[in-house]
């Protein structure tokens, strides 16, 4: 990158234009917490419960948001700072973004991370990603409140012990997926072994605690974790 | 009841109300390059841009959102979809959150303990991103590579964990998930090219038929019994 485009890519104009969707991911989880709060309280959840659950949920939720710091670092280098912090923060995954970019800039005869990416392809890129992401935020803005309603028709029409478990075979499906995906790859039908390892060693420390430490709620809520580094560790020293 | 929906119908009009906001901020940084160092792309390369990612993720658009809501419900929906990585980031915190609460996903107090995971994951993974933008290259280079290979293993060894959980609660429909699609997914990419939005409903719909036949077979069994 030219060290004029490296100016502007990190201008504080930019940091400015793109701290607006920050602003909007924050603000909105602040309200949505506030509101859940009142709930909580006004359906008496006892604090030590919701305090439990949100304890864990921020513990649980420190591993993965650090895992995208290797791509991260990455989109800095092709884009810059102010881009990443706001294309990262907001709707779109770190290779989901990667890949925009590398498009956009094809798009208009550019190459991404090479001399050829000017403010032209940069620009491009910008609107891809502004593109991409809306698709996204259209269908959750047109749907969501219609999907809430068809869940409600779904108990009152079916048996609700069936919708229930339809809900619950949904979850199993989507963590399914989550789960394979990481192990078999798509395009070539490869199995990596490693990372099976890393599942199955995260699976045992599970299952360890839930077992032996059932009323343990400390453990419980840093359960999450705890399996990841174990896996996390065995995979690295039994392949490294 | 009338109180319970008036605490979703806040969600909901929030939850628009931010949406709209976040569809105008999305453009917010284009146009001001754009009209900063006047290189606007035009319609036609604005249609162009639109043409290739909506092949690429159009279906995603459309199918992640619809295939999710089941799990994530109203507020994961607007917050998760907002703030992204709902999958690995905030359904695993609400299922988390779920477990040391206490209380099952499909009730409204459930619901509320994971409104409050998803939006505490948030604040999370925002203040995350911000620290790792503004020092991470600095610090990341200083760390043993063997760290940094490990990171490869984040995600597999969170779900790993997750789905253990999952099926210690509903075992016959984890293992029939599961092994349905490993075996989709090892034969998607070379015989039925699959795009990953359809897989990913291909997989809820899996996991929902999973759910069906044990449910079926149950009702029959407990029939026969009573016959």
């Amino acid at each position: 990158m030219s060290s004029e485009l490296e100016q502007i890519v990190n201008s504080p104009g930019l940091w400015l234009a793109s701290a607006l969707m920050v602003i909007a991911v924050a603000a909105m989880a602040v309200i949505f917490f506030n509101t859940g709060l009142k709930e909580a309280k006004r359906i008496q959840i006892p604090k030590e419960r919701y305090g439990a659950g949100i304890r864990s949920a921020a513990i649980s939720a420190i591993g993965p948001s650090i895992s995208p710091v290797i791509i991260l670092l990455s989109m800095v280098a092709l884009v810059g700072a102010p881009t990443t912090w706001m294309r990262l923060s907001d709707v779109g995954a770190g290779r989901t973004e990667i890949a925009v970019i590398s498009m956009a800039a094809n798009a208009v005869g550019a190459e991404a991370g090479t001399a050829s990416f000017g403010i032209e392809a940069f620009t491009s890129s910008l609107w891809a990603m502004a593109l991409n992401n809306f698709g996204w935020l259209f269908v959750v803005l047109a749907l969501t409140h219609r999907m809430d309603k068809g869940v409600e028709l779904l108990y009152s029409k079916f048996d609700s012990k069936w919708i229930k478990m339809l809900l619950a075979g949904s979850t199993l499906g989507l963590f399914g997926y989550l789960l394979t995906s990481q192990l078999i790859s798509r395009t070539s039908s490869n199995v990596n072994y490693q990372k099976i390892v890393a599942v199955l060693a995260a699976a045992v420390v599970t299952l360890i605690i839930t077992k032996a430490f059932p009323n343990n709620k400390r453990l419980k809520e840093v359960s999450l974790g705890i399996s990841m580094i174990v896996g996390m560790a065995v995979a690295q020293i039994l392949f490294k | 009841m009338d109180v319970q929906n008036k605490y979703y119908r806040t969600l909901v009009k929030f939850g628009i109300g931010a949406m709209i906001y976040a569809c105008i901020a999305n453009f917010i940084p284009p146009i001001y390059i754009s009209a900063k160092y006047g290189t606007f792309p035009g319609l036609s390369g604005i249609f162009k841009l639109w043409g290739l990612v909506a092949a690429t993720y159009g279906i995603s658009w459309i199918v992640q959102p619809t295939a999710y809501f089941p799990t994530v419900g109203v507020a994961g929906s607007y917050v998760g979809w907002l703030a992204g990585s709902v999958g690995d980031i905030r359904m695993t915190s609400a299922n988390m959150a779920l477990k040391s609460a206490e209380y099952e996903a499909d009730t409204h107090e459930g619901k509320v303990i994971a409104n409050l995971a998803t939006c505490t994951s948030v604040f999370v993974s925002v203040a995350a991103i911000m620290l790792f933008t503004l020092i991470g290259g600095r610090v990341v280079p200083l760390l043993p590579q063997a760290v940094l290979d490990a990171f490869n293993y984040i995600l597999p060894a969170l779900f790993g964990s997750i789905y253990i959980d999952l099926l210690l609660k509903n075992p016959r429909g984890g293992l029939l998930t599961i092994a349905c699609i490993a075996v989709i997914l090892l034969f998607s990419g070379n015989i039925l090219e699959l795009n990953s939005g359809l897989v990913t409903i291909l997989a809820v719909a899996l996991g929902i038929l999973a759910n069906r036949v044990i449910f079926v077979y149950d009702k029959n069994k407990s029939s026969v019994k009573i016959d």
